[in-house]
């Protein structure tokens, strides 16, 4: 009892000392990540917003004077720029709950005991491994008209498609591309989110005489929360900043049907140099993902 | 409690992360501040000791490309030497904007697209080089010189100038049954006659019945509407306002929309296929500029070449511009550059049309003498093809469009005409395509 007491009125000034210590290594090694956090990321959105409160010459180099909204009321009396938002929530709405959807099916069929799981996991992994340009070169000869899935179309009696030439296929074949590079790389996290649930929560579930459907349902689904929250949240932000694939294969084509809302704003800053503008559409990007991202999290909030 | 709240300060860390991934595109500003004054453009008798960055859509390294350029110009200038940076020419404006608003005076020269010179003057991007070089305009002609004027003042030199020919191969058009076109300016076909031609020739086999060498551009199309008296894209005061949706514009591109959907031409077919296509004997007519000429004679092709066609009723038009030579405004070389553009453009008849292996029409008359010196024009065909770009350069021509708003102008156009080539209605496409542009030209009339 004596020994209890002294040690806990002894500990109580080091463990404060060591708090205080700790506190002081912890900055000392999260400074190098802050710092790049504020000057990489926080200053740059500070200063996007305000350079959209500007209006400027083309360029960079005539200077901007003030406009307050202007900017963002030419956007929105814009009817392209209020198409090229819709077409962006629409893409989303879309491309995200397909993508894990996918991922989380092959994930579940993966981690049961399948022969060559590991040969199967490095197959559909590999995508992305190769870099995205080259992937999108690559769908981009294949999807040609011309190109040797026509011909494949045509040798087993079908018609062979326009793909990134119609604008009513553009935008599913923008999505078949990015998926095709996204879904084995969120595959990979729910694949390892899988693996923690513990054996015995199935076993229980056998023995409840639970099938299988209903086990994925009520057992995988709401303990894979945590990093189902994750890839939902970073699949989400990655698609509405995908870029790479609009600008290779269809510069916002045809008819502006794959003109989405990075592309666009990318077209606006370097292409026609109307950086404040631009800026603008970034502030209007984010605050649309932001909206998501924040909805998600509700959504996929644990229960208390 | 705790883990809580760390759990909700992740959460907004998170948020605040994903946000600024986003953002991190637009973050790049830069605060104002005017060209160097101290350092005037002047064209000095002595040579500077100077290194000087040079930003092309040529390359080095390739027996085809400028290095017998920068030797001969380093040769000739021994204290200057030339930094090479070759840029592919979607990214050059971008490139270009970027690099001269950091104002750090790199590049010091730069390769200058003509229609997009009144945007580079406007913008402050180029130095005005009225004072120094407006004495040599008598070296070169008259059109490519005055692409480099924007109100009134001189912003760059010419080294290039272009003009479009009709290609066609002689085997392929016999197969079919074709009479070879008149090299004749007087008597060019018309474009009615070339589409029917051209489907007659692929359905006798020929791969490709017409190429466009630069098909969906603004710059290869604009004869289409011009010679059916429609504007070359835009009026009023700087033009800056669309005028792309006439009556002319509406025919010309109904014409262009039909010659794809008969499959007299193929719409899979860019830049990078045209030209090796019809040097492999694939393509029974093409429409392209003089640079396909000096790779004619190796090919084996049975070739010829006929003036571009006009519509029936309507008047002959060509393209014509090229490539100017522009001076970073910040440069901190002006007076080594001054003499490297002069050295390009004027010095031996053009240095850069002397020593560039690859043969480019010149922009001057001296120029013109040393272009026509190459050995396809010795060549009957060859010379059937200079009297026809000796024609249309001079009489023909009808530039670009000038205004400060060419870039959105040459992006919105084009990709109207890549949707026409697609099958998109003409009249529709064309005028959203004139709304768009009233929406990207608005920061131009504020």
């Amino acid at each position: 009892m004596f020994n209890v007491l002294t040690t806990s009125r002894g500990a109580a000034p080091a463990r404060r000392r060591t708090t205080r210590h700790d506190l002081v290594w912890a900055m000392l090694f999260l400074a190098p990540a802050a710092i790049a956090l504020c000057v990489l990321r926080l200053l740059p959105t500070i200063s996007a917003v305000a350079s959209s409160l500007y209006k400027s010459f083309p360029g960079g180099i005539v200077t901007p004077t003030f406009a307050g909204a202007g900017n963002y009321l030419s956007l929105f009396g814009d009817p392209q720029f209020l198409g090229t938002i819709s077409r962006t929530i629409l893409f989303n709405l879309v491309i995200n709950p397909l993508q894990i959807g996918i991922a989380l099916l092959i994930a579940a069929l993966l981690v049961r005991r399948v022969h060559f799981a590991g040969l199967w996991r490095t197959l559909i992994f590999i995508p992305i491994t190769v870099p995205v340009v080259g992937s999108c070169v690559a769908w981009g000869a294949a999807l040609n008209p011309q190109g040797p899935i026509n011909a494949l179309l045509s040798a087993v009696g079908g018609t062979p498609q326009p793909f990134f030439n119609s604008p009513s296929q553009a935008l599913a074949s923008i999505i078949v591309v990015a998926s095709w590079i996204g879904i084995g790389y969120w595959m990979l996290f729910l694949i390892s989110g899988l693996e923690a649930i513990p054996e015995e929560i199935y076993e229980a579930a056998r023995l409840d005489r639970s099938g299988p459907i209903r086990t994925f349902f009520f057992i995988t689904v709401p303990l894979l929360r945590r990093p189902l929250l994750f890839v939902l949240v970073a699949d989400t932000v990655a698609n509405f900043v995908l870029f790479v694939p609009v600008q290779l294969l269809t510069q916002g084509g045809p008819q502006h049907s794959t003109n989405l809302l990075m592309y666009d704003a990318y077209e606006t800053t370097y292409t026609f140099g109307s950086v404040n503008t631009g800026a603008a559409e970034i502030v209007v990007l984010t605050t649309i993902m932001l909206a998501f991202v924040l909805l998600q999290f509700r959504l996929l909030r644990e229960p208390k | 409690m705790k883990e809580e709240n760390m759990r909700k300060h992740l959460r907004y860390i998170a948020v605040a992360v994903s946000a600024a991934a986003a953002i991190g595109l637009a973050g790049c500003s830069t605060g104002p501040s005017s060209p160097d004054s101290g350092n005037a453009l002047s064209l000095p008798v002595k040579d500077p000791s100077a290194t000087i960055t040079v930003m092309s859509i040529d390359s080095l390294g390739d027996p085809n490309h400028d290095d017998k350029v920068v030797a001969a110009f380093e040769k000739a200038h021994p204290s200057i030497k030339v930094k090479w940076q070759t840029i592919p020419f979607n990214s050059l404006t971008s490139v270009e904007d970027t690099n001269i608003s950091n104002k750090q005076g790199t590049p010091d020269v730069y390769w200058a697209d003509q229609p997009r010179i009144s945007a580079l003057a406007a913008r402050g991007e180029a130095e005005d080089l009225t004072s120094v070089f407006s004495k040599y305009k008598s070296s070169f002609d008259a059109s490519p010189y005055e692409s480099g004027i924007y109100n009134g003042k001189l912003w760059a030199l010419p080294i290039e100038n272009s003009t479009q020919l009709l290609y066609y191969n002689k085997d392929l058009l016999k197969r079919a049954g074709i009479t070879d076109p008149s090299p004749d300016v007087d008597r060019r076909m018309t474009w009615e006659e070339l589409g029917d031609l051209a489907l007659k020739a692929k359905q006798a086999g020929a791969v490709n019945g017409l190429s466009f060498g630069q098909a969906n551009t603004y710059y290869q199309l604009e004869p289409l509407p011009v010679s059916l008296g429609g504007s070359v894209g835009a009026n009023g005061k700087g033009n800056l306002t669309p005028d792309i949706d006439s009556a002319a514009w509406i025919k010309a591109f109904q014409w262009y929309g039909k010659v794809y959907a008969s499959g007299a031409a193929a719409k899979g077919q860019t830049y990078s296929t045209t030209d090796p296509d019809f040097l492999a004997g694939k393509t029974a007519f093409e429409v392209q500029g003089p640079w396909l000429l000096p790779q004619l004679p190796s090919s084996g092709v049975n070739w010829g070449v006929a003036p571009m066609p006009k519509f029936a009723g309507g008047k002959a038009v060509t393209p014509d511009g090229s490539w100017s030579l522009a001076i970073n405004p910040f440069s901190k070389q002006k007076a080594a550059s001054a003499i490297f553009l002069k050295w390009m453009a004027i010095d031996e008849g053009s240095g850069y049309i002397k020593y560039s292996p690859v043969t480019s029409l010149a922009a001057s008359p001296t120029g013109k003498k040393i272009y026509f010196q190459n050995d396809v024009f010795a060549t009957p065909e060859g010379r059937n093809a200079e009297a026809i770009i000796e024609h249309e350069t001079a009489k023909t021509a009808v530039n670009r469009v000038g205004t400060v708003g060419y870039i959105e102008f040459e992006t919105i156009v084009g990709k109207a005409f890549s949707d026409i080539q697609n099958g998109a209605d003409v009249e529709s496409t064309l005028k959203q395509a004139s709304a768009d542009l009233t929406v990207a030209w608005a920061k131009y009339k504020s």
